[in-house]
């Protein structure tokens, strides 16, 4: 829910001191309303995670250009839905082995704050049917296989002793589709099995 | 996949397919709603509807949509080349409404309460614009749905 409007400044005035100004309109309320740190701005992106945060409302942006005396129209967005066009990122992701499982604990991750005082809301208090999903690679067979997962743990079994295992898992909404964000991948490998040391 | 709309439950319908179809038409669509003052799928109508609520809604409001929205937009589908995506919508907005029927027994009266709200604020537009308005706002529809769709 970071939602960040960006532009590209005009043609024409490429290395002119260009100014910009972004206004934001909640769609099926009344009029345009400003944002404070965007007004005649060098940048030319502007931050309206907080403005757009309740994401069930849908919203438009518009910004202009300003050049000496010379001010552009108004170059307004479409419609912007959070809820629906929102990219939820990958989970927190816990590995713990024994000889012969990998246990794994999801943490859903959290909505994004500007202010990191603010209170923390996950995305899964947003998106209650978050789910996920799994995939892991073993090394050694070069095989790899996945599981859609809805609660937060998930224990693998039957893996081979002492065997380097990479898991990736990824956040995703039935239903509603949107580009994955895959976690980070994490390789742990199992134990020993302790009864073949003694053959 | 299915929707799980309290105690109503619709099987074989793929809602990815209903938004991919929906996200076609989006920009041509919204971009012929000049009135952005106005949501008819506001708040009231779609937040906490509850499980029991839920069937009766989705049923008045797909009705809707197939007998007054689709019905009287299809001149401007065709002027607007989105014939796919508005016939997987309304084929499947069928499909729906005519499983839920078979497991209706009687009314629901706070889910009928908000869909006069959606309806009144649609009458109260004038008919082109609240026509595309309407089809503009399938994303919430969908969206909502979604709500009670399971893997």
């Amino acid at each position: 829910m970071k939602n960040v409007l960006h532009w590209n400044p005009p043609e024409s005035l490429r290395g002119a001191e260009v100014t910009y100004t972004v206004q934001y309109f909640i769609y099926g309320q009344k009029k345009w309303l400003n944002k404070a740190d965007c007004k005649n701005i060098s940048r030319t992106y502007c931050d309206l995670s907080d403005e757009t945060a309740d994401y069930e409302h849908q919203y438009y942006a518009k910004v202009k250009a300003m050049w000496k005396t010379n001010c552009s129209k108004w170059i307004e967005t479409g419609r912007f839905y959070p809820f629906l066009e929102t990219r939820i990122g990958p989970p927190e992701v816990a590995l713990t082995t024994d000889e012969k499982s990998i246990s794994i604990v999801l943490t859903a991750p959290d909505k994004w704050k500007t202010n990191p005082e603010d209170c923390t809301i996950s995305m899964q208090q947003i998106y209650s049917n978050l789910k996920y999903n799994v995939s892991v690679y073993n090394i050694k067979s070069k095989r790899t296989w996945s599981q859609c997962v809805t609660n937060h743990t998930l224990v693998l079994s039957w893996l081979e002793p002492n065997t380097l295992y990479c898991v990736q898992v990824e956040s995703f909404v039935p239903g509603l589709p949107r580009p994955a964000q895959p976690s980070q991948k994490q390789c742990v490998r199992t134990l020993e099995d302790p009864t073949s040391a003694l053959k | 996949q299915e929707f799980q709309f309290g105690p109503c439950r619709v099987e074989g319908v793929a809602l990815p397919r209903l938004l991919e179809a929906f996200r076609t038409v989006k920009e041509t669509m919204q971009i012929q709603d000049n009135i952005t003052s106005v949501r008819l799928l506001q708040r009231e109508v779609l937040q906490d509807v509850s499980d029991a609520e839920s069937c009766y809604l989705v049923h008045d409001l797909l009705k809707f949509y197939l007998s007054t929205v689709f019905k009287n937009y299809s001149h401007k589908i065709a002027e607007f080349k989105m014939l796919p995506s508005f016939s997987t919508l309304a084929n499947n907005f069928l499909f729906i409404v005519s499983k839920l029927q078979l497991s209706m027994s009687r009314l629901n009266d706070s889910a009928h309460r908000r869909f006069l709200l959606f309806k009144s604020t649609f009458k109260q537009l004038e008919m082109e614009t609240a026509l595309s308005k309407a089809f503009g706002e399938v994303d919430i529809l969908l969206t909502w749905m979604g709500k009670f769709y399971r893997l």
